[in-house]
């Protein structure tokens, strides 16, 4: 009997030993150097259901920072460029042109998320984080990464690395059920030798009409009453949302899953809200109506966890 | 002779005892009454069906004299043990059960609604079509989310087209 319990706590203690195995940290953090870091050209699929969507991704770094553009393929055309601290979407057949300015948000560096060291470690509170084994994707051999959540309010991620360079080839995101929930496949990836061109807009795009977030950092007058456990505020900004009137916006993350929170005034719109859950891939929507606001819930997170954050927002007047 | 009678069900007297026991049994009065209430308790322990008509007349009876203990009360030495140990623990029992069946225990009820409170699931969402603005959510909320710095912008190709979700606005 003794015996079995000693055995049981060392099966445990390896599993601990396991969740926090500096060697799986150091690959999240080689992938995110990876990302930062590396040019590249490549052809990925995105999976979610029934659907899958081609897409070309182009990415070049210089001194002077960095240059991303991807492209989809398929369906309606639409271009996204991402400079340093604007990302700029592409509408060809509409002829509009999406601007949102990146602001500062806690725990980001030059406005786009970089998770600093302390953070991926953070991330095994919330994580349990383990190596797997190798396979090929696309050509190059990839450790694989799991993210195993340790409750079912966020979802679980399975990174497929290369295990040269550390460039991530495939992300599979699971509920927590172990279903699949979407996936990101690179089919065709070259690293390294990308000139400037690459990556500029195919567009010129001087007559088209340009949208403008205005995103600008705000204290805003709403507040969750409960947050999502292991979830805290990273961004609080007022912005518009395509053409219409201001917007305000809360983001949570736990580190790796984001949900906002956008808040806008009723007057002059002209349908009723519409209660309810939608959702895209890893993406769920809640929509309801609180104190004359429509307010609108995004985030890679679980319908439950996406549903229990709108269920909590509430007006604060102050 | 209660206990006595008792003691003869469970097989603890000798053998004289034991006859005089069974003699007074035949003979009715409070030794044949004792019999047939202690073997009627042994069969409702043991979810034997058949009961008498006055059984559960007799328990309710006896339940009503119980005093409502609500705290563990010091034991006094009883002037007269009219009932055999066994069968009193036996008694006991059915009593426990009946008592704890009927009477509400106002300490534990908050208790209990508040787990039931934070185990009641939400209510399940309606399922509707992304809203009309959906593209320019996710354009909003994509720059935020952490998995950029892992992914690069792949997650950006996540969209509804036209048909897929509300019209209007």
């Amino acid at each position: 009997m003794l015996g079995r319990v000693l055995g049981l706590s060392a099966l445990l203690c390896a599993g601990l030993a396991q969740a926090q195995s500096p060697d799986a940290l150091d690959w999240l953090r080689r992938i995110q150097d990876a990302t930062q870091k590396l040019s590249y050209s490549g052809t990925f699929v995105y999976q979610n259901g029934n659907r899958s969507e081609t897409s070309r991704i182009t990415r070049y770094v210089d001194a002077s920072g960095d240059i991303e553009k991807l492209e989809v393929m398929d369906g309606v055309p639409r271009e996204i460029v991402r400079t340093r601290d604007t990302v700029r979407c592409y509408l060809p057949d509409s002829r509009v042109v999406k601007v949102e300015r990146q602001i500062e948000s806690r725990g980001s560096e030059r406005g786009f998320p970089a998770l600093l060291p302390e953070r991926i470690n953070a991330l095994a509170r919330h994580y349990d984080i383990a190596l797997g084994e190798t396979q090929r994707v696309a050509g190059y051999e990839c450790r694989t990464v799991t993210l195993t959540p340790k409750d079912d309010l966020r979802y679980g991620h399975m990174l497929y690395a290369d295990a040269k360079t550390g460039m991530l080839l495939k992300a599979v995101t699971f509920d927590p059920h172990g279903g699949l929930v979407e996936q990101f496949s690179f089919t065709e990836l070259s690293i390294g030798n990308v000139s400037r061109d690459k990556v500029k807009p195919r567009h010129k795009a001087q007559a088209w009409r340009w949208e403008d977030s205005d995103a600008a950092p705000a204290s805003l007058t709403w507040t969750l009453t409960s947050e999502l456990p292991g979830f805290r505020k990273i961004a609080e900004l007022k912005r518009r949302i395509g053409e219409g009137g201001p917007v305000g916006q809360m983001v949570y993350s736990d580190g790796l899953a984001a949900v906002s929170v956008f808040v806008e005034p009723l007057e002059g719109r002209r349908e009723p809200v519409r209660t309810g859950m939608a959702s895209v891939g890893a993406i769920h929507i809640y929509t309801k109506e609180v104190a004359k606001h429509m307010v609108t819930v995004v985030g890679e997170a679980p319908a439950a966890s996406v549903q229990r954050i709108a269920n909590s927002v509430e007006f604060r007047p102050q | 002779m209660k206990d006595r009678i008792s003691q003869l069900m469970d097989g603890e007297l000798d053998e004289r005892a034991a006859g005089e026991a069974i003699a007074a049994c035949g003979r009715g009065g409070e030794a044949g009454e004792a019999w047939h209430t202690y073997h009627l308790i042994g069969d409702a322990m043991r979810e034997t069906c058949v009961l008498s008509a006055g059984f559960s007349a007799r328990v309710a009876e006896r339940l009503a004299a119980e005093p409502t203990v609500l705290a563990p009360r010091r034991v006094r030495p009883e002037s007269r043990t009219w009932l055999a140990l066994s069968a009193a623990a036996s008694f006991a029992a059915v009593a426990l059960v009946g008592w704890l069946a009927l009477t509400p225990q106002p300490l534990n009820i908050p208790a209990q609604m508040a787990q039931v409170e934070a185990a009641r699931p939400q209510e399940a969402p309606a399922i509707v079509p992304p809203p009309s603005a959906t593209n320019d959510y996710l354009l909003a909320h994509q720059g935020f989310s952490p998995r950029v710095s892992f992914q690069g912008m792949t997650p950006y190709v996540r969209s509804v087209s036209q048909q897929g979700r509300e019209r209007g606005k």
